[in-house]
């Protein structure tokens, strides 16, 4: 907490000119809630990360008002979307109010002939999909975290979705929104004039600014979306390979091969195999030769996948990959991506079960590097356990960005017995995180395709991996936000203001 | 469990000796939540739709007892937030532990538990819901919950609902008839009676029927609830039954889950859910409904039944069966999302949300262009009603039903 109690008083009298009672929470698990995001942290630590306020805005006015009344009185402003993140941007670090932007979820337009829809940041896609599918339309943002993440922290991540390769991340879905800058001002940002416009060549690119900032540079409030179509027909092929270097190979000529309804394909590696083999209930035991997995997974109409699957089968064919049959492929797929793949558990170097959480390291990696990648990582996080049965290795996953292989979606999942997570144990998974972020920009990777980078550790690399653009960001940070109010602390900013 | 080098054992600092046997018994079923952190409870939660507020979701429900075991927050920081939830379910359904682990352990999340206990470590640590306090005062002093407000329940008056159909005292079936429906739409237990007796079906009545005491657990006045159960136990052990028939959900959770837990093995009754009952008559050919029952419906899964026991083929079948329905399904897991909110005492305390959650559940019902909304829940009945006069969707009982196409007239009122 970082306001005495005069000043959140105060804080909330100023608040109370403009939003009502029922939309300032000041209890204490008002907060207590309000300070945390699924990736691991030290439970003893939770207090250091409380907010000192939340709201619940309705309107962009409202955020507005609530962010000119922060920048008048100098009091952080954290953005607060789904909480889905695994990089702490909804985490307050300097306490502040936390706006948290649920109850700004309604559906403004469906716009069936111009392919869009206008809706509130604070709604989850699955619930605006419930509705389009009343049109035989999809906004196809798929993350994993798809039945809770809302709109508004895709557009500060800048998402990443499963089925990107087919339809697209989040920054080309969001066509422009309605986006409160720290000042309190309201702009509306997308391709030139915005609004339902995919491609303008007027003016400066500023839609990708306003996107990925983990909240350092505002509130996006009310949200234009692409729509497409709702697939009739989905194909999810698993094949087993008894090596990684086959299955590695197969998973590139698949993802190259430039089949248009390709949505993207899946590499597990044999220590990810190894793991479900050894502790995810929900795995289904495969012979002990199958050693690695790959699947993709494609979407359109019957008469367009149909084909395409069969010219993917022939080249895993051409692969020696072993096709495991619908019942596996649909049930497998529909786990990896309907739920989290993630099992309570995992094992001390004894063997003895301990519960564990799941985290996710990634980071964007070109196609030929990843296996230099995954086996530099799979060593750093090998070292970790050696000093600590606090953590396992769940093996790593490769999934596609593009539509052509260029680039992937590369994830260690490491089990951490968080309960046992005290400082010493904090520090070296801290240094564990830079250590993989190294890694990925000795290989000229990005250090996150999909999470960000913005979390105690990997961010200390992110001026590397910038460069001077990491200047830029400094002073583009000063110049929308001179009073550093929002969501202060993050991604070394504060350098901005030194 | 061996310990790491680094670890130590987790400090309890909970405040008293109270609070840290409540963390000891409740931590690692919440940590499994807080570490996960999924969230995907979140917008199948039916307070959570209508409020949009995390710090009334599942996730909070069980990161505050994380945050208890450190010391961090109190019993009387927490217990007011735990009354935005109506037991439903939902959340444990969706949530990726239970799925996961749950195909093949049948692990389940165990949400409704967390927030049953946190209400009853409130109400023996002193601290009470003012609505909740009165209205279990007053259960305790009538021996009914007080359904008709301002008009008293009492023990004169449990069986008026049944004053024409000359029912027996006791027997080895006893049909068990909850508040709501004895006092308040008591065209229910007279469809019910009337179809039991036309499937030539034998059963009586209870010689001194008192509330089941689930509701009363479910606030948290455990003590009370614990008193009620040994009472109905007692009535039923003297009448020589073997089994109760139940033909409310919120009953049949009572005593399948609450009973059994307070008398263990001592627990020998049937408990035979009606519906179920009667879904098997019609297939066995004992009941054949066949007057045309004219109307378009939808059917509104209750909670207790679907989410929280899985049953949702029965009323389906029954539904199915009668003439001249014209259907309009909406599958089991959609319905996971949807709720009356008449349940876990959230229409005492807060009212204003279970109308707002009844509201959504009928604009759902509308959308299908429905004229009935068909429940099997008295429960639901009242709040489904309320929000579908707005709709001009009318709300009834699928017992009242099937009566109907059985040629049978119940009488008895709908409420009002």
């Amino acid at each position: 907490m970082t306001l005495t109690t005069e000043r959140v008083d105060s804080v909330v009298e100023a608040l109370r000119g403009v939003l009502r009672d029922d939309q300032i929470l000041t209890s204490k698990t008002d907060r207590w809630n309000r300070a945390r995001v699924p990736a691991p942290f030290p439970v003893h630590r939770w207090a250091e990360r409380l907010p000192d306020l939340a709201v619940l805005p309705e309107t962009t006015e409202d955020v507005a008002a609530v962010v000119r009344i922060a920048n008048e009185l100098l009091v952080p402003v954290v953005p607060r979307d789904g909480g889905t993140g695994l990089t702490d941007g909804a985490v307050p670090l300097r306490g502040g109010i936390v706006v948290d932007v649920k109850r700004m979820n309604a559906i403004h337009e469906i716009d069936v002939l111009n392919r869009t829809c206008t809706v509130g940041t604070g709604i989850n896609m699955l619930k605006l999909n419930e509705e389009l599918a009343k049109h035989g339309l999809i906004y196809p943002d798929d993350p994993a975290s798809y039945p809770c993440s809302l709109v508004g922290g895709r557009i500060g991540t800048s998402g990443w979705s499963l089925i990107g390769a087919r339809y697209g991340h989040t920054r080309d879905l969001v066509l422009s929104f309605d986006h409160v800058l720290p000042t309190g001002e309201v702009l509306h940002v997308g391709d030139g004039i915005g609004h339902k416009i995919t491609k303008s060549s007027s003016g400066y690119q500023l839609k990708h600014l306003f996107m990925g900032h983990q909240g350092t540079l505002g509130i996006a409030t009310r949200a234009t979306l692409k729509l497409f179509p709702k697939p009739e027909a989905e194909l999810s092929p698993f094949w087993a390979f008894d090596n990684y270097d086959d299955a590695y190979a197969c998973a590139g000529d698949l993802a190259r091969a430039g089949v248009a309804t390709f949505a993207g394909a899946v590499l597990f590696d044999e220590a990810k195999v190894a793991y479900l083999r050894r502790d995810d209930e929900a795995y289904i035991p495969q012979p002990a030769d199958v050693r690695a997995l790959v699947c993709a997974v494609m979407y359109g109409y019957e008469d367009e996948v149909r084909p395409a699957g069969r010219r993917l089968l022939r080249i895993a064919r051409s692969h020696g990959g072993r096709y495991l049959g619908d019942e596996i492929s649909e049930g497998d797929w529909a786990a990896r991506h309907d739920r989290y793949a993630t099992p309570l558990h995992g094992r001390t170097k004894a063997g003895q079960v301990v519960p564990m959480s799941w985290h996710c390291e990634d980071a964007a990696i070109n196609f030929t590097d990843l296996p230099a990648v995954s086996r530099e990582w799979h060593e750093i996080v090998a070292a970790l356990r050696r000093q600590s049965d606090v953590f396992d290795d769940w093996g790593m996953f490769a999934y596609t960005s593009s539509d052509n292989g260029t680039d992937w979606l590369t994830e260690i999942d490491v089990g951490i017995w968080e309960q046992q997570l005290d400082d010493h144990a904090w520090a070296l998974w801290v240094q564990a995180k830079r250590d993989l972020a190294a890694v990925s920009l000795k290989y000229h990777g990005s250090i996150s395709a999909c999470h960000g980078s913005c979390r105690e550790g990997e961010v200390d690399l992110v001026p590397q991996e910038l460069g001077r653009g990491f200047d830029v960001m400094l002073d583009l940070k000063r110049t929308l936000d001179p009073r550093n109010i929002m969501n202060p602390g993050k991604y070394h900013l504060d350098r901005a203001y030194s | 469990m061996s310990m790491t080098e680094s670890g130590t054992e987790p400090d309890l600092r909970a405040s008293d000796e109270r609070t840290q046997e409540f963390v000891a018994e409740w931590r690692n079923a919440s940590y499994n939540c807080f570490s996960s952190g999924h969230k995907f409870c979140r917008e199948v939660c039916p307070v959570m739709q209508v409020t949009r507020n995390e710090s009334w979701t599942p996730t909070a429900f069980h990161a505050n007892v994380v945050a208890m075991e450190r010391g961090d927050l109190e019993v009387a920081d927490i217990a007011a937030d735990y009354v935005n939830c109506t037991q439903c379910g939902a959340c444990e359904l969706r949530c990726p532990n239970t799925l996961f682990t749950g195909d093949f352990y049948r692990f389940r999340t165990r949400t409704v538990d967390v927030v049953k206990a946190v209400r009853a470590l409130a109400v023996e640590t002193g601290i009470h819901q003012p609505q909740w306090q009165t209205w279990n005062e007053r259960t305790d002093e009538r021996t009914h919950e007080p359904v008709l407000g301002a008009v008293e329940v009492s023990q004169e008056h449990v069986r008026d609902w049944a004053a024409d159909l000359d029912l027996p005292i006791g027997g080895e079936s006893i049909l068990f008839v909850d508040c709501e429906a004895a006092f308040y739409r008591t065209s229910v237990p007279r469809a019910v009676a009337q179809i039991l007796q036309a499937a030539g079906y034998e059963f009586g009545l209870m010689a001194e029927q008192w509330c089941c005491g689930g509701p009363a657990a479910e606030m948290g006045y455990v003590d009370q609830a614990r008193r009620f159960a040994e009472h109905n136990l007692a009535d039923w052990r003297a009448a020589g039954a073997k089994r109760v028939l139940v033909l409310d959900p919120h009953d049949y959770i009572t005593f399948t889950e609450d009973y059994p837990k307070y008398f263990g093995a001592d627990f020998d009754i049937e408990v035979v859910l009606v519906v179920e009952l009667l879904a098997e008559f019609i297939r066995d050919g004992v009941l054949t409904p066949s007057i045309p029952v004219e109307r378009t419906i939808t059917y509104h899964d209750p909670c207790r039944l679907n989410k929280r026991k899985g049953i949702w083929k029965e009323p389906r079948e029954i539904l199915r069966a009668i003439p001249g329905l014209t259907f309009h399904d909406v599958d089991r897991v959609t319905q996971w999302s949807y709720c009356s909110g008449g349940g876990g005492g959230l229409p005492i305390e807060k009212p204003e949300l279970t109308a707002a959650i009844s509201a959504d559940r009928v604009a759902r019902a509308a959308a299908l262009e429905v004229d009935t909304l068909v429940s099997a829940c008295p429960w639901s009945e009242r709040p489904l009603r309320e929000a579908g006069a707005a709709q001009s969707i009318d709300v009834v009982d699928i017992h009242e039903l099937l009566a109907e196409s059985l040629g049978i007239t119940v009488g008895g009122s709908r409420g009002s």
